[in-house]
């Protein structure tokens, strides 16, 4: 069961920002991409996620080609990414952008929502539970009612982090989500997705800060100029020459 | 002096009911539709050229909503993978082409003679009282086009819809489809035009083409800029704005002499276009405020 | 050959409605959005020119008149309305330019009223090419359409401020961070623009009959050979008119007269659909 990355390239106009990447990554598992700004990483997920189209090679999730799927449909396929730069509904609340993350709901259809609204309260009451839950453990309470546009940016990351959760999926691309969020919470964070991720959900994180990624995944991958430079457990990564060259700057 | 009071009072529920539909569309879901008319028209002709055929009105009514809807359909496919400027200018030239068909398929509407004789609603009743029940139809209609709009607006589809406004590809990396729910809210907004379109063409009795032009779309514009962009409220004060503009100019023009039909319409669009452009640059939020502070 | 006479009067058609997509494209790949005012410039450029030409008895003067007159007004807009939407959302500028178009047809139908005009011009004999009549106002108002397009292409690629204007269109903060003056840019393109359609609209008046609302019904053509061209393209604009005028004339015989427009609709939503950066667009799509 992976996602598996097979040679995608990836060019903005003569710019090649994905070149031949190759990846296999076990949809169950924690891991970690690194690489400077400009690597690529953002756009990989977006390639993955069905945002951008790759110019070469395929992209399958636990068997399944998602080559021909749109972004919702690969989404609805088990694989959430979240954005990098935070995209809330900013009209919305917090809870209200929660709401909305919630899957196969029968009051967004309007013939359920019209015709079955015993069922459409029924579920609106089980979604704002775990609503709740989520708002708790993501620390925002105190503005769960204000419209999410007025969030910091450290709070709109983690609302991005809740509405993925929300979606209940199988595996879950993380796009820098520590970035601006408070050092005390990012710990706190960490060790929820280490718990989520033993009940079984899978997470691709994108982070900036190499120690805090080195501590929270076992495997990581080393981007580059559009290129993986090196894969495996943290500390061999970063050993690597190729990678202290390109990440580190050649300091050693 | 009443009989004056129910006939405008028809009037004004038509364009609420017209600008419930774009509130729905623009309001809630930010749909450029510049063709608003086009389903306006084609809820018209289809009532009456079947209420004409003999048709009892309650299908007649029916087939508007049904087939205004269907038009909506197969232009929300083609233009929902449209950028939004692009989509008002494909929905401004359906209504265009709508136009152009009414006016070209004489065989079957009468060309620019037009449809004369359409049965009126009531006609049993006869007189005031015909009015009067008329009114009150138009009047049920409208309440509950508004409560469908409120409802859907207070509902999970329409949390959905607003989220599609602020970020439509946060909306597909979450699993959602814009497109199906854009093409829902096109299709009721077009159905709820529809339905207008009859009442107008059984109220009026007698259609031509010309009273089908992208202006009647923008008289529906400037009701819901004045009232307030996305609130129900706001579509209801900026229609009653809008009939006291439309009359107002139609009294003006009884009182003063030496001014022609032609110049009146002249002033009206003109006085329509000025209150465009003065609203959007002055006044973007309209009467009754922003929607996002209801 | 009929259909080499229909190809003949597309092609004058066509750089009629070449013009009004070229007025078109250029705002909506400097300015961002689809000025729905363009119609209605050119009905004023259409009465400009109408009324030069009958003081002067001067068609010279005419387009003179419409060049000056379509150009003011067009500044004018943009002064007094677009410039101060710049930051606001496409559907303000959209509906604003709704709103002009309403205004500017209300003025000229107020001042010039509603019964139709035509350009008193002498009649002529036609040139005959085997069974291709070409009549010397056509072959004068093709003239006046190419010096028009000449003077057009001359001031976007040789002049410094059409350079500007360009980079603009390719890329706005590229061409800001370059230090390009986004103020004269501006001016240089809501002038063009109206003369352009001005002279589009008077070669229109000349072609056919003048009513407030006839510069409004070339809007749907003029967008279509916009997003045929591809947006942002002049040249594209041009060769798409050229095409679409063509195309309408020659398929009149099977489609009918009153369905050009409804010809025209159906180009657009197929190049939308299948090639939505035209012929000759950048990457930049519609969607
Ligand atoms: N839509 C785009 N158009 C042009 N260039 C892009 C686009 N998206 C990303 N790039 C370029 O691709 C490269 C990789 O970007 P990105 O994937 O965001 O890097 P990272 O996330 O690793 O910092 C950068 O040089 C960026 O400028
Ligand atoms: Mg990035």
């Amino acid at each position: 069961m992976s996602l598996e990355i097979h040679d995608i390239s990836k060019a903005f106009g003569g710019f090649r920002a994905l070149d031949g990447v190759r990846l296999t990554i076990e949809t169950g598992s924690l891991f970690g991409i690194i690489g400077p700004n400009g690597a690529g990483k953002s756009t990989l997920f977006s390639v993955v996620s069905g945002f951008a189209r790759a110019d070469e090679g395929q992209i399958r999730l636990d068997g399944q080609s998602l080559d021909s799927l749109s972004p919702p449909a690969r989404a609805r396929a088990g694989m959430v990414r979240t954005f990098q730069v935070p995209r809330e509904f900013r009209h919305l609340t917090v809870r209200e952008n929660l709401m909305a993350a919630a899957p196969k709901q029968t009051g967004e259809s309007l013939l359920g929502l019209f015709f079955r609204p015993g069922r459409v309260r029924e579920e609106e009451g089980a979604i704002a539970e775990r609503v709740n839950e989520t708002i708790r453990f993501l620390k925002l309470s105190a503005v769960a009612d204000q419209p999410s546009g007025k969030l910091s940016g450290g709070q709109k990351k983690l609302l991005e982090l809740g509405r993925a959760l929300m979606v209940e999926p199988r595996l879950i691309l993380l796009d820098e989500p520590f970035a601006g969020v408070n050092p005390v919470l990012i710990g706190e964070i960490m060790e929820r997705i280490t718990e989520l991720n033993t009940r079984g959900i899978g997470f691709v994180i994108i982070e900036h800060d190499l120690e805090a990624l080195t501590r929270l995944v076992p495997q990581l991958a080393v981007m580059d100029r559009g290129k993986v430079l090196a894969q495996g457990a943290p500390q061999a990564v970063l050993d690597d020459a190729l990678v202290r060259e390109a990440y580190l700057g050649g300091v050693s | 002096m009443e009989a004056y009071f129910i006939a405008i009072g028809i009037i004004a529920l038509i364009y609420v009911i017209l600008s419930l539909g774009l509130t729905l569309q623009y309001g809630l879901t930010g749909l450029i539709n510049f063709g608003h008319v086009g389903f306006f028209a084609i809820g018209a002709y289809t009532s009456a050229l079947l209420a004409l055929k003999g048709v009892p009105l309650v299908l007649s009514f029916a087939a508007a909503a049904a087939l205004a809807g269907l038009a909506a359909w197969p232009l929300g496919l083609v233009s929902l993978r449209l950028r939004d400027d692009y989509f008002a200018i494909v929905t401004l030239g359906f209504s265009e082409v709508v136009r152009i068909v009414i006016t070209s398929e004489g065989w079957l509407t009468n060309g620019v003679q037009g449809l004369p004789g359409i049965p009126r609603l009531y006609e049993g009743l006869g007189g005031s009282a015909a009015q009067l029940a008329v009114l009150v139809t138009v009047l049920a209609v409208t309440l509950v086009g508004t409560w469908i709009i409120r409802r859907i607006a207070g509902s999970p589809f329409g949390r959905l819809i607003e989220a599609i406004r602020d970020n439509e590809e946060a909306v597909q990396a979450l699993g959602k489809d814009p497109a199906r729910f854009k093409i829902q809210v096109l299709v009721v907004g077009a159905a709820l035009a529809g339905i207008a379109g009859a009442f107008y063409a059984h109220y009026i009795t007698y259609i031509v083409p010309d009273q089908f032009i992208p202006l009647v779309t923008f008289y529906v514009w400037m009701a819901i800029i004045m009232g307030g962009v996305g609130r129900v409220s706001g579509a209801i004060v900026g229609t009653a704005i809008l009939m006291l503009f439309l009359e107002g100019s139609r009294f003006l023009r009884d009182i003063v002499p030496g001014v022609s039909e032609v110049d009146m319409a002249s002033v009206r669009i003109g006085a329509v276009g000025l209150l465009l452009v003065l609203f959007i640059m002055y006044r973007p939020q309209g009467l009754m405020g922003d929607y996002t502070k209801r | 050959m009929f259909y080499a006479q229909l190809l003949v009067n597309g092609l004058v058609q066509g750089l009629v409605i070449g013009l009004a997509a070229l007025s078109i494209t250029l705002v909506f790949g400097i300015a961002r959005f689809p000025n729905a005012a363009t119609g209605d410039f050119m009905t004023f450029g259409a009465y400009s020119a109408l009324s030069a030409h009958k003081v002067t008895g001067s068609i010279a003067m005419g387009g003179l008149a419409a060049i000056i007159a379509t150009g003011v007004i067009s500044l004018l807009a943009y002064l007094a309305v677009f410039r101060r939407l710049a930051e606001r959302s496409v559907v303000a500028l959209l509906v604003a330019s709704i709103g002009i178009a309403f205004f500017i047809r209300a003025v000229l139908g107020v001042a010039f009223g509603h019964s139709q005009q035509v350009f008193q011009v002498p009649l002529s004999r036609p040139y005959v090419f085997g069974s291709v009549r070409i009549t010397p106002l056509d072959l004068q108002l093709a003239l006046v359409a190419l010096a028009a397009l000449a003077l057009v292409f001359a001031i976007l690629y040789l002049t410094p401020i059409g350079r500007q204007m360009r980079a603009v269109a390719d890329n706005r903060d590229l061409a800001r961070v370059s230090g390009i003056r986004p103020d004269r840019v501006m001016i240089a393109l809501w002038l063009l623009a109206g003369s352009v359609a001005g002279i589009a609209g008077m070669m229109l008046g000349i072609k056919t009959i003048v009513t407030p609302e006839f510069g409004w019904e070339m809007l749907l053509p003029a967008f279509t050979a916009g997003i045929l061209g591809g947006i942002g393209s002049p040249v594209g604009a041009v060769v798409a008119g050229l095409i679409l005028g063509v195309v309408q004339e020659v398929s009149t015989p099977f489609v009918g007269f009153t369905y050009k427009i409804a010809l025209a609709f159906i180009i657009m939503l197929a190049v939308l659909l299948v090639r939505p950066r035209g012929l000759f667009g950048r990457l930049e799509g519609a969607r």
